[in-house]
Parts: C-alpha cells; sequence; structure tokens
C-alpha cells in the first residue's frame, strides 16, 4: 500500500538532490535542472496533499500552474545563462561573481 | 651743626679750598681744551701745584700750633642722617697740605722734562687729579669724603701706574695695585659703616677731635658702648643699637683699618703691589709710591689713632716692626734699581706704621715729612739714573733693562749732581747725624726701646728688631751706592765700545735734586742736629713731657747705630768694591728667599687670586649645571608630563574611540567577507541559516 | 589733563602714529620715536621740577600725599550679594617712583638711540618698544593692582618679541625661558592679588577694592578674609600672609633677579639686541625692586619684617654669587649681566635693612645702575656691532685704536665698580651703612656685602686689561682693524649724557635723594609701626 508517507520521502528525496544539484554543480544549466527536480518535488507534494482536497482538485490545480510558472521562469533563466556566457565566455555562477565587493 | 666762622678762619678756609682746588682746575683744562702735543699741559699743572703750595705754606702758617678749624656745609641728607662735607684744619692736615705741595712741586717741574711730548697732556692731566684726590684727603672732615678721596687717590695712582698702558707688565701692575687698595678700601668702608652704626656720624671732628666721641665710648662685659651723650633722633622712634654692639666689632673696625693702611702704605700682607707699581714712570713713583699717597696709610692713622686700644696698637706697632725687616731684607737682594727703592719705601713705612703702635705718634708723622723729602730725592736720582740707562740702550741698541743696577757702575763721574743729591738721600735713609733721617728715625728707635721696658720678653723683639732693620737698611743702601756709582761702568766690561754720553741734564733736572737735597738735611727741621726734640715738627704733635731724655737710650741708641751702620757700610764696601766673598752665597736657602721676595707675591698669585678664580669658574658651572639645570630639569619634568599626557590622548582617550571604530569595522568586514558574490554560496548560507534557525528551534 | 598718564600714554600714541603710516615712511620710525621719548624725558623733567617735597609728601600709605594723582573708575561691576567689584584707573607718583620715571624716561631715549642697529621689520620693532614704554611707565605709576598688573603683563608681550625676533643666534630659546619664567612669576602673583581684593574693603565705599594704597592699611582688611590680621588664617599650614608675601617676592625677585632665580637674565642679555639688554638691565631689573618695595613690603610690612633675614641673605648671596660668576666670563655682555646680578644684590639688601640709610641706598642703586648698565650694554653694542664679536680674548689693546672710546668703557668700569664721584659709591656704601645699622638683619651681611665691591673692581679691571690695555692685537686682524672705527656722534650723544649723569648723581647725590627722602623715612616709619 503505497501512503502518503511514501509520496513525501520520494518527495524530500527530489527536493534533495534538486538542492545538492544547485549547491553542488558549476554549470548554469545543470543548476537549472536542479531547480526544475525542486520544483517538481514541490509539485509532487502537491499533487500528494491533494487528497485531503478530493472535492476541488486545488492541489492538481497549483501544480499545474506550477508546472507553466517553471517552464517560464525556465526560459527566462536560460536566457538570462545565455547571455551571460555571451558576457564571460563561462556558465560557471562561481566565476560569475562581480557583484562582491 | 652748621656755625658760621670768624671771618679769619673763613679766608684760611678758602686759602685752603684754593690749594685743593687748584690741581683739580688744573686736571680740568688739561682734560678738556689743551692740545695733546706740547709741553703746555706740564707748565698748566706746574703752576698750579706751585700756587696750591705757596696757599698751603700760608695756611699752614696760621693753622700750626696756633688753632684749628672746621668748616663744613650739608652736602646731602640721607633718611635722617645728614652728610657734611667739610674741611678739618688741624696740625696734622696742614702738614701734609704742605709736604705734599711742597714734594709735588719738584716732582712737576721734574717731570716736565722727564716726560715725552707726545705724552706730556695725558700724563699731566693724571698727576693733577692725583694732586687734587691727595690734598682732598688730608683736609676733608667727613669719613665718606675721606673714603672717596682716599679711593680716587688709589685711582689717580691705578693710572699712573698703568700709564704706559700698552706693556703688559704695566697694565697687569695697575690692576694688582687697584685689587689690593681694593682690599684695604673695603677694610675702611666697613670701619666707617662700623663706627657710622654706632655713632650715627661721619663726622671726623665729632668722632676723633679733642673731646670727640669716641673718647666716651667704653667696652664693657663684652659690649662696645657709644657715649651716653648721644641723643637719639629727634623724634625718638630710630634708636638701633644705642645699648651698645658686640665689642667684636671694635676689633673689625679696627682690623678694617689695618687692612686699609696696609694697602695703601703697603704693609704686610698687603705690600706686593708697590714693587710692582714701579712700572709707573719714576716721577710717579716719586711722588706718589714713595712721598705722598703710601704715607695716607700713616695719615688715616693719625687720624683715626683715638680709636685703638692697647692690644690694637701692640698689633700695629708688630706689623709696623715685620714689615720693615721683612722689605730691609728683600731690598739686599734685588738688581731693579727702582724695586730696591721701592722695599725701602716699605720697610720705612714700616717704621712710622711701628711708631704709631707704641705711641711715638709725632715720631711716625716726623719721620713721615723727613722720609717724603729724602725718599722723593731718591727716587727723583734713579729716575736721571735710568733715563740716562734708556739713553745708552737706545744709542747703542742694546737689549738690556735699563733698571738693572748689575750694569751699572762708576757713575758718580758722569753724574756728578746726581752722586751728590743721592748720597745725601742714602744718608738720610741710613739716619746718619746732620740729616733729617737721623732725626726722625733715631726718635723712633729711642721710643721703641722705652716703649718695651717693662713689657715681657716678647715685645723686647720689636726694638732689636728694628735695630737689626736699621742696619741690613746701611747695607743694601751701601749696596745701591756702590753698585751705582762706584767702581767701573760694567756695560763697558761687557762691551768695550759701548758710545757713553750722559750726563746729569737741564736745570729741570738739577734743581728738583738740589732742592730735595737741602730738605733732608737737618736744618729744615731742627736748629740742633742730634736732639729729635727739638724738631719743630715733633713738638707739634708731641705731648707737652717731651723734653724728659730721663733713659739712656737717648745716649746709646744713637750711637749704637751709627756705629753699626758704618761698620755695615763697609761691609759693603768690602764685598762689592774690593770683592770679598763675606755674604751668603747666591744659592743659599736665604739667599733665595730674599730674592723672590718671601715668595708672598708668588703665594698670592698661585694660591688665593687663583682660587678665587677657580671659585668664579666652578661657581660658573655651578650657575650652569646646577642652577640652570634645575631649571632645565623642571624644562624636563614638565617636557615629560606633556609627553606623557599627550600618550594618554592619544592612546587612551582616542585609543578607546578608534577601539569602538575599529570594533565595528573588524564586524563590518566579517559580514563583508559573506559577500563573495556566488549565487551558490549566497545559498549554502541561506540553507546553513534555515537549518540553524530549525535546530535551535529544535534544541528550544 | 593729568601729566603722568600723559607721560605714560605718548609712547602709545606714537605707536599709533607709526602703525598708520605706511612702510615707506619706515625711514622716519627712528625719528618719530626718538620723538616720543624725548617729549617723555620733558615731561618726567617737569615733573622732577614740580615735586614738591617735604613731610607731607612722603605719599607710601597715604593717599592724599601723592602726587600727580590721576584717578578715574574704570570697570565698576554690581555683582549682586557679591558686592560691586571696583576697579579705578588709578596712577600717582610719590619719591620711590619718581626718580625712576625720571630714569626709565632717559633710559628710554637711550635705547631708541640704541635701535639705530635695527634694519629689519623696523615698524614691528618700533611699535613693540613704543608699547613697551608705556608699560613700563604705567607700571611705575599704577597705584591699583589690577592696573599694575595689567601693565606688568603688558611689558612681557614686547619683550618676547623683541628678544624673540630681532635678537641673536638663540634668541627663541631666551625669549621663551625670559617669557615663562617671568609668567611663573606672575601667574601665582595674580592669585595674590584676587586673594588681596577678596580680602580688603574700601573703607568710603565698603566695596572690595584693588587700591594698593588702601591695601598698606590693615584696618581695612576684613576679619575673616584670607589675608585678614585680625584672625590669622593658613595656607598649607603656613600663615597665609607669609605665603602671599613669599608669592608676591618670588615674583618680583625672579624680575630683579635673585640668585637662585636669575638664569634668565644671562641668557636673556646675551641674545637681545642692544637697545632691548638696555631697557633689560636699566628699567625692568628696577621693577623687580620697586615692587618688592612697594607691594611686598608696603602690603605685608609685619612679614617683610619676619622675612627680612632671608632677604638680607639672598641680597648677600646675590652679590658674592653674582661678582664670582662674572668673574668667570668671557663674553663682555654676559660678564655685564652678571655684574647686574651682583649690583641688584645691592638693591635687595638696602631693602631688607628696612634703615633709612639703607632703603635710600637701594633707591639710589636702582638709579644709578639704571644709567651705568644702560651705559655698560651701549658699549658693548658698539664693539659687536663694528665686529660682530664680543669674545673678551678676542681683543686686545682696544685703547690705542679706540682712544674715545676706551675713556667712555674706562669710566663706565670705573663708576660701576663704585668708585667714589659716581653714583654706584653713594648707593653701594649707604646700602652696606644700612644694612649694618639694621637690628633686622646681622652684621656680618654688611662686611660680606662689601666683599662684593672688591670682586667688582676685580672682573672689570681684568676686563680692561685683557681687552684694552697692552699691546693691540685682534682675531678679526686687518679687517677689524678697519671695522673698528671711532665713535660717531649719536653713540657719543648716547654716552655723554650716561657718563654726566652718573657723575653728578655722585658728586651731588642730594638731586636724587632730595626727592626719595620723605617717602624713604615715609616707608621706614610705615614699617616700623606695621
Amino acid at each position: 500500500m503505497i501512503t502518503l508517507t511514501h509520496y513525501l520521502i520520494v518527495s524530500a528525496g527530489l527536493f534533495c538532490i534538486g538542492l545538492y544539484v544547485i549547491l553542488a554543480k558549476q554549470n548554469a544549466v545543470q543548476i537549472l535542472i536542479g531547480i526544475e527536480l525542486m520544483l517538481n518535488a514541490a509539485i509532487l507534494n502537491l499533487v500528494a496533499f491533494s487528497k485531503f482536497d478530493k472535492l476541488n482538485n486545488s492541489g492538481q490545480t497549483f501544480a499545474l500552474f506550477t508546472i507553466v510558472l517553471a517552464a517560464a521562469s525556465t526560459a527566462v533563466a536560460l536566457a538570462i545563462v545565455l547571455n551571460v556566457y555571451r558576457r564571460y565566455r563561462t556558465i560557471d555562477p562561481g566565476k560569475v561573481n562581480q557583484l562582491k565587493d | 651743626m652748621h656755625t658760621p666762622l670768624p671771618n679769619t678762619d673763613l679766608q684760611t678756609t678758602y686759602y685752603a679750598l684754593a690749594a685743593v682746588v687748584l690741581p683739580f682746575v688744573a686736571f680740568l683744562i688739561n682734560f678738556m681744551v689743551s692740545s695733546k702735543s706740547s709741553k703746555m699741559s706740564g707748565w698748566i699743572s706746574t703752576g698750579a701745584v706751585l700756587m696750591s703750595a705757596v696757599l698751603a705754606a700760608m695756611v699752614f702758617a696760621r693753622i700750626w700750633n696756633m688753632q684749628q678749624i672746621h668748616g663744613q656745609q650739608l652736602w646731602f641728607s640721607i633718611g635722617e642722617t645728614p652728610v657734611y662735607a667739610g674741611v678739618w684744619l688741624n696740625n696734622l692736615s696742614v702738614l701734609m697740605l704742605l709736604l705734599v705741595t711742597v714734594v709735588a712741586v719738584p716732582v712737576h717741574i721734574y717731570s716736565t722734562a722727564y716726560i715725552k711730548t707726545h705724552e706730556n697732556n695725558r700724563y699731566f692731566t693724571y698727576l693733577s687729579l692725583f694732586c687734587f684726590s691727595m690734598l682732598a684727603l688730608v683736609v676733608v672732615d667727613s669719613m665718606v669724603l675721606l673714603y672717596a678721596f682716599w679711593e680716587l687717590v688709589g685711582f689717580s695712582s691705578y693710572l699712573l701706574i698703568g700709564f704706559w698702558f700698552t706693556r703688559d707688565s704695566a697694565v697687569q701692575a695697575n690692576k694688582k695695585a687697584f685689587i689690593m687698595n681694593r682690599i684695604g678700601d673695603i677694610g675702611l668702608l666697613t670701619a666707617i659703616i662700623i663706627l657710622f652704626a654706632q655713632y650715627h656720624t661721619f663726622d671726623l671732628v665729632q668722632l676723633f677731635g679733642e673731646k670727640g666721641l669716641l673718647y666716651t665710648s667704653t667696652i664693657k662685659d663684652g659690649l662696645w658702648l657709644p657715649s651716653s651723650s648721644i641723643v637719639p633722633p629727634h623724634n625718638g622712634w630710630v634708636i638701633y643699637g644705642s645699648e651698645g654692639i658686640s665689642s667684636v666689632w671694635q676689633y673689625v673696625a679696627f682690623t678694617g683699618i689695618v687692612l686699609a693702611v696696609a694697602a695703601k702704605s703697603a704693609q704686610f700682607p698687603l705690600h706686593t703691589w708697590l714693587p710692582d707699581a714701579m712700572e709707573g714712570p719714576t716721577s710717579v713713583s716719586a711722588l706718589i709710591h714713595a712721598a705722598t699717597m703710601v704715607a695716607a696709610g700713616v695719615f688715616l692713622l693719625g687720624r683715626v689713632y683715638p680709636m685703638f686700644n692697647t692690644t690694637e696698637l701692640d698689633i700695629l706697632a708688630v706689623i709696623g716692626c715685620f714689615t720693615a725687616f721683612m722689605a730691609a731684607t728683600i731690598a739686599l737682594t734685588q738688581n731693579d734699581l727702582k724695586r730696591i727703592l721701592a722695599y725701602s719705601t716699605i720697610s720705612q713705612l714700616g717704621y712710622m706704621i711701628m711708631a704709631m703702635g707704641i705711641n711715638a705718634y709725632s715720631s711716625s708723622l716726623f719721620h713721615l715729612a723727613t722720609h717724603a723729602f729724602f725718599k722723593c730725592l731718591l727716587f727723583l736720582c734713579a729716575g736721571v739714573i735710568i733715563h740716562e740707562m734708556q739713553h745708552i740702550k737706545e744709542e747703542n741698541e742694546l737689549d738690556i733693562d735699563p733698571q738693572n743696577i748689575l750694569y751699572m757702575g762708576g757713575l758718580r763721574k758722569k753724574l756728578p749732581v746726581t752722586f751728590v743729591a743721592c748720597v745725601v738721600g742714602c744718608l738720610a735713609l741710613v739716619g746718619f747725624p746732620l740729616t733729617s733721617g737721623y732725626l726722625s728715625k733715631d726718635g723712633i728707635l729711642i721710643q721703641s726701646f722705652e716703649w718695651a721696658d717693662g713689657r715681657s720678653a716678647m715685645f723686647r723683639l720689636v726694638p732689636y728688631g728694628i735695630m737689626l732693620t736699621s742696619c741690613l737698611t746701611a747695607f743694601y743702601v751701601a749696596r745701591l751706592i756702590f753698585k751705582v756709582f762706584f767702581g767701573e761702568f760694567r756695560l763697558k766690561e761687557i762691551l768695550p765700545n759701548v758710545h757713553l754720553h750722559v750726563s746729569d741734564g737741564g736745570w729741570q733736572y738739577t734743581l728738583p735734586l738740589l732742592f730735595l737735597s737741602l730738605c733732608s738735611l737737618f736744618p729744615l727741621f731742627s736748629i740742633n742736629p742730634v736732639a729729635y726734640e727739638h724738631a719743630w715738627l715733633y713738638q707739634g704733635f708731641a705731648p707737652s713731657n717731651y723734653l724728659a731724655r730721663e733713659s739712656a737710650y737717648h745716649m746709646l741708641v744713637p750711637i749704637g747705630i751709627n756705629i753699626a751702620s758704618v761698620f755695615v757700610a763697609y761691609w759693603a764696601y768690602a764685598v762689592y768694591i774690593q770683592e770679598r766673598k763675606l755674604v751668603f752665597p747666591q744659592t743659599s736657602f736665604w739667599f733665595r728667599l730674599s730674592y723672590h721676595q718671601w715668595y708672598i707675591d708668588i703665594f698670592y698669585r698661585n694660591v688665593i687670586a687663583n682660587a678665587v678664580v677657580q671659585l668664579g669658574k666652578a661657581l660658573f658651572w655651578v650657575d650652569r649645571s646646577v642652577v640652570d639645570g634645575l631649571i632645565e630639569l623642571l624644562t624636563k619634568i614638565t617636557e615629560m608630563l606633556a609627553a606623557l599626557s599627550a600618550w594618554t590622548d592619544r592612546y587612551i582617550v582616542d585609543g578607546t574611540l578608534h577601539l569602538i571604530a575599529a570594533t565595528t569595522s573588524a564586524i563590518g568586514n566579517f559580514f563583508r567577507g559573506f559577500q563573495s558574490g556566488k549565487i551558490q554560496y549566497y545559498l549554502f548560507s541561506m540553507l546553513a541559516v534555515i537549518l540553524a534557525v530549525f535546530i535551535i528551534k529544535l534544541l528550544i | 589733563m593729568n601729566i603722568l598718564t600723559l607721560l605714560i600714554f605718548t609712547p602709545a600714541l606714537f605707536g599709533l602714529i607709526i602703525l598708520a603710516l605706511p612702510s615707506s615712511f619706515r625711514a622716519s620710525f627712528k625719528y618719530i620715536t626718538l620723538l616720543a621719548t624725548l617729549l617723555q624725558v620733558g615731561m618726567s623733567a617737569f615733573m622732577y621740577l614740580n615735586f614738591k617735597t617735604g613731610a607731607a609728601f612722603g605719599g607710601i600709605n597715604q593717599e592724599s600725599q601723592y602726587q600727580f594723582v590721576h584717578k578715574l573708575p574704570w570697570i565698576s561691576l554690581n555683582l549682586g550679594t557679591v558686592g560691586k567689584m571696583q576697579i579705578d584707573y588709578f596712577v600717582g607718583a610719590d619719591g620711590m617712583s619718581i626718580m625712576l620715571l625720571v630714569m626709565s624716561a632717559i633710559v628710554m631715549v637711550i635705547a631708541t638711540l640704541a635701535s639705530w642697529e635695527i634694519k629689519s621689520n623696523l615698524k614691528g620693532y618700533f611699535v613693540l618698544f613704543l608699547l613697551l614704554d608705556m608699560a613700563v611707565m604705567g607700571v611705575f605709576s599704577a597705584l591699583d593692582f589690577f592696573l599694575f598688573y595689567l601693565f606688568y603683563e603688558l611689558m612681557l608681550l614686547p619683550l618676547y618679541f623683541l628678544i624673540g625676533m630681532w635678537g641673536g643666534v638663540r634668541r627663541e630659546y631666551a625669549a621663551i625661558k625670559f617669557f615663562l619664567y617671568t609668567l611663573f612669576g606672575s601667574v601665582f602673583m595674580l592669585l595674590v592679588m584676587v586673594g588681596l581684593y577678596l580680602s580688603v574693603t574700601d573703607p568710603a565705599t565698603g566695596n572690595h577694592t584693588f587700591n594698593i594704597v588702601q591695601m598698606m592699611n590693615p584696618a581695612n582688611f576684613q576679619k575673616y578674609s584670607v589675608f585678614g590680621l585680625a584672625v590669622p588664617q593658613t595656607i598649607f599650614g603656613i600663615s597665609a600672609r607669609v605665603v602671599g608675601f613669599v608669592v608676591l617676592f618670588v615674583a618680583f625677585a625672579i624680575k630683579v633677579p635673585v640668585v637662585p632665580l636669575h638664569t634668565w637674565l644671562p641668557d636673556a642679555h646675551v641674545e637681545a639686541p642692544t637697545p632691548v639688554s638696555i631697557i633689560l638691565a636699566g628699567v625692568l631689573l628696577k621693577i623687580g625692586g620697586y615692587g618688592i618695595i612697594r607691594i611686598c613690603m608696603g602690603i605685608f610690612p609685619e612679614v617683610a619684617a619676619s622675612c627680612a633675614f632671608w632677604l638680607g641673605l639672598l641680597g648677600v648671596v646675590s652679590i658674592l654669587y653674582g661678582a664670582l660668576n662674572a668673574l668667570a666670563q668671557r663674553d663682555l655682555k654676559r660678564l655685564i649681566a652678571y655684574s647686574s646680578v651682583s649690583h641688584m644684590g645691592f638693591v635687595l639688601l638696602g631693602v631688607a635693612s628696612q634703615t633709612a640709610e639703607g632703603v635710600s641706598g637701594a633707591m639710589m642703586q636702582m638709579i644709578s645702575h639704571g644709567f651705568l648698565s644702560s651705559m655698560l650694554f651701549f658699549l658693548v653694542g658698539v664693539i659687536y656691532n663694528r665686529v660682530h664679536d664680543r669674545d673678551i680674548y678676542n681683543f686686545r689693546g682696544l685703547a690705542t685704536l679706540m682712544p674715545e672710546y676706551a675713556t667712555y668703557v674706562m669710566i663706565a668700569f670705573f663708576a660701576s665698580l663704585g668708585l667714589p664721584g659716581f653714583s654706584a659709591f653713594v648707593a653701594e656704601a649707604f646700602s652696606l651703612a644700612g644694612a649694618f645699622k639694621s637690628t633686622l638683619i646681622p652684621h656680618w651681611m654688611a662686611v660680606c656685602g662689601s666683599v662684593g665691591i672688591l670682586l667688582s673692581a676685580a672682573y672689570f679691571l681684568w676686563t680692561l686689561q685683557r681687552m684694552f690695555f697692552g699691546k693691540e692685537l685682534l682675531k678679526g686682524g686687518e679687517i677689524w682693524r678697519t671695522a673698528l672705527t671711532k665713535l660717531d656722534v649719536r653713540e657719543k650723544a648716547a654716552l655723554l649724557p650716561l657718563a654726566l649723569l652718573a657723575l653728578i648723581l655722585g658728586i651731588m647725590p642730594s638731586l636724587a635723594l632730595d626727592k626719595i627722602n620723605d617717602s624713604v623715612l615715609a616707608f621706614v616709619q610705615f614699617l616700623q609701626h606695621k
């Protein structure tokens, strides 16, 4: 029997993988992937928790919104990455550190 | 206080004042207007002093043994004390007045020829100043004026000793003379101040005149009491020391007087300036350092005689006797003609001081008068001799000391007048019968024996010492005569082809010599050539019982001393003319002691003068290092305090502020470190914070 | 217009004129100053001639007996409960000050004549000079302590700049030393002045007052005041009046200068230009003596009597110490500076005796030393201006080269060493006579003081012998020979009057003593009554 707990464990695992990718990878695209992973973990949770709202399916609705938003933000982020690459000839976020004083 | 004088007295006073002031007028004329390069100044001064002499003679005729005049005028008042200026003419002052002017006249005449033309003006300016001060010294009636002229006399002597001021020895000598005299001056000043504090007056007549204050004061129980007749100042609030002061101060006053006398009259221990003073022109030595100024000490003793008690008189006698003896021994070996005469002067002055000490007041003054003439004569003779030796020296371009008697000899044929005059002077100095010296000196000798009678054996040393001195005098005088006038001219023996063009010189030389020679013989002073008591000068000062000739000394002493003198003179003849070796060898201790003037001068220079100079230097060091050093230290301490407070300000007060700023900045820096610019790092930080928050939440 | 006020402020007026003139007139500044000082001499001579003598004009502690008095209310503040603050412009002269005023006026002329040597920044120099002149006159005539203090401090400022700007090589050191020394004394004087102010009330108005004459009257002191006589107060366990006396004495002793406090003097003299040396020695030192007489002893007579021994001792020490130090000098100016220390010692000794003779002698010594030290410093200036050297060892036989100069030097030296016929003799003899006569100080002090006369002969004669007599020998050789020219008219015009004054005062001391005498007697009587 697959319970809510199993969903949550999978989701947490996904989230952690995403987090790890964001923190550890030196490639902006990979980081974007990591972000997607974390978003998916959140979506999974939304879907899983929607069992407490069977009438409105609000979980599923939010998941759909989130997917759309994620796609949009990824598009924007990829555009930034592309621009960063043009400017710095790298997409390693560690090397793009001009914000520091 | 100021009483109008009767008319005749007033006239006499004016004569005396004129006699005093005339040389001063000459001084002013010479100083202000006279041309620098003529003999004019000489004749102005001579004329002035000649007129002074005439006036002095007139004053003398009116005063001597007849009366005394005391006239005074208010000079200034200081506080409650009026200070008067005036004249006191009595036997003593008119005698000195006459003596000084009469001796000064021949010296002035002599000087007109002796001093070179271009130095004439300066010389006579100084000489007139001297005559003025000396004449004023003898007539003034106030101790303040006495001191003033006492010192002015020393000052003019300073000028004249250093007359040739380009000579180092001359300026050394005049400095020494002035400083030595200054020692005496402060003695006199101290004495005057003590007497003033005690009696509240500077008036010599009130103090030392007949029934003067000094006669009424007593020393009782260690207290010196002024006379009871002193009226306290009129408004009665200033009464100082009327109960008397410690008797020590009487002796201090005496010591002051003794110092003054010793300095001016060249007595031990302040005699060393006189031989050095011979650096001045010889005519100056004749007037100042033989006849007049050096006699001022004796004169002072005569003026203040009433203040001495028996002990003090004994001290005077001993000082005089010792000086006479010491100076005579030194004169035995000196080679400088003027130095011999200088020591002989010191010796003769010793006689006078001793005579004062043994109560032979009148003999002392008598000897002063006779000595003035014959010693002046001797110096003028020496002047002629030195002048001629200088002449030889310049003519032959020799390098000799013209005053050294070792180069002389046989001059009696070249300088006959000088020879005769010199012999007369020397005989008077030795005290041969028929000379004035016999009269005055034998009086002193006889009275010294009478004085020593009935005293302890120690006091007997004085008459015997003075007898011995007389014999020594005969020896050195004979040595002088034989070396200078007898034998062969020694320079000729050394340099056979030396030119000799010497003579007695013109009338300006011979006339003074003849005049003074006559004055050195007995008739001027006494009709009876052998009894000093008959001399008018002696009688002028003697007590009324002067005719008593009770003791045998009156017979024995003159005979004894004359026989001894003749014998000694013959001995000298044997030594110096026949060249027998009868004296101490020149290497013996006694010879060296005498030749080096008992090492007194060397002692003064090396020990005392040096000590004072070193003390000055040491004190200057103290001033620089200690006194100023303390100030420097204070500065240093202040500076250190300032540095300390600056440090505090910088590191403590300001430091706190800096610490706060630094802390803030450190914290800022710490957080700035997080701004690495790496996005992942920010994320990581964020995560860490969130985790930390959770952990804290869990823990709490 | 009051003559004394005119005398004080004439220099200030002329100073303003100089200040207003453009610098292109700089050649005329010295003549303007000379005119000012000559006017002062004229005024002081007028005062001297019109000065009334007699027991009714003693001055000292009788306000009505002062002459040429000018009294104006100056600062008058109502302080509510504390009372009214009353400061007057109050000047006047008595026997103690009249001769010092005359002497200062004459010395100022001499100093002006010596100022011909000043070549740089003439405007500043002469303005400061005249300011100093004003302050000096003010000090001698002020009878209000506040006014006195004001003038007293006002002297320091110009002197500091005169030494510090126109002086020799180490001028800044000397100027600062002088300034700090004097300031040290006067700040404490300020405290005592305030204390006195709070203690004394004017009997007429009941206000506190700075009037010096009122301060002399013991009845004017309030009962429980600091310096009151009725109920003795103490400061640090010492009687307050003794403290007050000592503080004032130290302030003036620095000026005199008295021995342990004298070291500013040689430095200041050596570095100061000739005219400033002349003013320093001729006038400033007398302010010390004058202050001791008028203020220290006038206000604290009973302390003066009990401290007489120490005053006398300091006097004797100054005499001997100064003389011995002079003996060790080779800088002519330093030698004269130390001789000043020695000669001013007689002033202290005479004053300490508190006898009429002693105080008169001290006054006479101040006047005489005013003229003689001016002459001596002027003479040093003559030679220093010619060759810029004054080391005694570098000269010899100057009498052959400059006979006239040597004559003046001899006159100055012999007058200074107390040759009778010159003023110093009368002064020194009577200071010593007073000291011996006094019952307050032991007799030996007078005897020791007289040794100073001997030592002064030693150092002056040594200098004469070393520098002026003997064969001519100069360190600078031919260059110096040509530089050492004869005295010019200006120099003679300065030296001759000084020599004559010293001579005239020596022969006729009554010229000065007559004016002084009544005040001295009043002063001695005042001290006796306490």
